[in-house]
């Protein structure tokens, strides 16, 4: 039988890239890649709340898709390209966030790193989308503090700048 | 001393597995018993986990690799294939199955939300028995590829729903894998409810239609209260034929209400039939209740959304009005 266990506690090795870095980390196999990110890596921009798929605060790029980190467990990355909110304002701040700062797409902040990863999965995959596309894009990010407005004009403007010419 | 949460994780991390085959998978799930859980995508296991409503096993098996098609949705001859580990997102995104499987495409865009359709499939949304895809499948006559001790076989979903109901009831539940779901598609047609060629002149006056509807407590990435789904047609004489419904919804699971398209085939759909099989959905539909939607509340709104889509249909197929 081809079959391979991963040992829970000390055989098993993640070999991803994160953040455009080739990373290679013992853990075990169902850690979440919520923990894995925050608590191992003191990636700490990646936010944890519901922990169970809900809310988005936990929102990761995963192979350029947004993913729930709290829902990922560490041998679903293996060979996977994984780029935190840290890794898209590697280069100085990202354009979307930019957007979210001038339109005051947040208020208290803690779910915008979700916001921007779910964006920047949007923008990335579909440069310009209808409002539907939008709702649909970020149903999976709850924000308490905004009533939505500002983070709609942000996702727009993010649109159109990427649209115009540099 | 305590453990920290990093530690607890890894003490409580089950071993995964990652069969290559379905025989593999399944020889692993006898082999460990009770301990092991089939995983896909695992995000209705990681809820369970987190919520205490299930324990982390301490064998996962990993059955995301067991087929190695390399085409997880396909056609063929007799209809179109769909691999259990097929992502929800690759299924919201396939041009094949938004042309074919319009209900379909509409019940996985309203399953969670793309972050959590990236890692759910399909084949879980089946297995669990209780997803928002199972009435759309219903309609379609959807069969189901599982493998279990007597090698691979095909079942009805419709059969397998009912009986994995009674398995649960008795305490016996079946562990067989789902590797696959079929959509069959009669010879020379293009789509899951089109008729055979041969009757396509009788029919050629008929209006076709179809709909998925899911009604939950928010505008989106909500659990469902009522899932429902009807295909059939109506001739230009106002007169109802091939009707199909099925109905679901929060932890109800799925059914076609076979009775009721057995009833009403053949009906001239007119205001009493309409009253009429608005009673009936309330009086063969069993759903289960809980603290948010009673059962009385999913019925009524069941019968509501197969009624509207019916008078809707009706008063598109029929000049004159009522």
């Amino acid at each position: 039988m081809g079959d391979k266990a991963a040992d829970a506690s000390t055989a098993y090795k993640l070999s991803c890239t994160l953040n455009g870095k080739e990373t290679e980390m013992e853990t075990a196999p169902a850690r979440k890649l919520l923990s894995i990110l925050r608590d191992d890596l003191e990636l700490t921009g990646t936010k944890r709340s519901c922990e169970i798929g809900r809310c988005g605060a936990c929102m990761v790029l995963i192979d350029g898709k947004a993913v729930n980190s709290c829902l990922t467990m560490a041998y679903q990355c293996e060979g996977k390209s994984i780029d935190t909110v840290e890794g898209v304002s590697a280069g100085g701040i990202d354009p979307i966030q930019q957007a979210f700062l001038e339109e005051g797409g947040f208020q208290c902040g803690y779910c915008t790193p979700g916001m921007i990863i779910s964006v920047k999965a949007l923008l990335d995959g579909n440069p310009e989308p209808n409002d539907d596309e939008i709702a649909e894009a970020l149903s999976g990010n709850i924000c308490r503090c905004t009533g939505y407005g500002g983070i709609w004009r942000a996702v727009r403007l993010a649109a159109e700048r990427r649209r115009q010419p540099s | 001393m305590g453990t920290n949460a990093h530690e607890q994780e890894t003490i409580q991390s089950p071993l995964v597995w990652h069969p290559q085959s379905a025989a593999d998978a399944w020889q692993l799930k006898q082999n460990f018993g009770a301990d092991a859980v089939y995983a896909a995508g695992g995000t209705l296991l990681r809820t369970q986990w987190e919520s205490g409503l299930a324990k982390m096993p301490a064998h996962l098996i990993d059955v995301s690799r067991i087929n190695g098609q390399e085409e997880p949705i396909r056609e063929h001859e007799s209809g179109m294939t769909i691999d259990a580990a097929t992502s929800l997102a690759a299924c919201r995104s396939d041009a094949l199955i938004a042309r074919k499987l319009p209900l379909l495409a509409e019940a996985v865009k309203q399953i969670a939300a793309p972050s959590v359709r990236q890692l759910a499939t399909l084949g879980g949304n089946v297995s669990s028995l209780v997803g928002d895809s199972l009435p759309a499948l219903l309609v379609y006559d959807a069969q189901l590829h599982l493998f279990g001790g007597a090698g691979e076989h095909w079942e009805e979903l419709s059969d397998w729903l009912a009986a994995t109901e009674q398995a649960l009831l008795s305490s016996q539940p079946a562990s067989r894998l789902l590797i696959g779901i079929t959509i069959p598609m009669p010879e020379g047609t293009t789509d899951s409810h089109a008729v055979a060629p041969a009757q396509e002149e009788l029919v050629s006056k008929t209006k076709r239609f179809g709909a998925y509807y899911k009604v939950g407590r928010r505008e989106a990435f909500t659990p469902s209260v009522v899932a429902a789904a009807v295909v059939g047609s109506i001739n230009s004489s106002g007169v109802l034929e091939h009707m199909k419904l099925a109905v679901g919804g929060g932890q109800t699971i799925p059914r076609r209400l076979k009775e009721l398209e057995a009833a009403f085939a053949g009906s001239e759909l007119h205001a009493a039939t309409l009253q009429r099989i608005y009673d009936g959905v309330l009086d063969v539909y069993e759903p289960r209740g809980d603290l948010f939607a009673s059962a009385d509340y999913r019925k009524s709104t069941a019968a509501n959304l197969i009624v509207t889509e019916l008078w809707k249909s009706a008063a598109e197929a029929v000049t004159g009005g009522w």
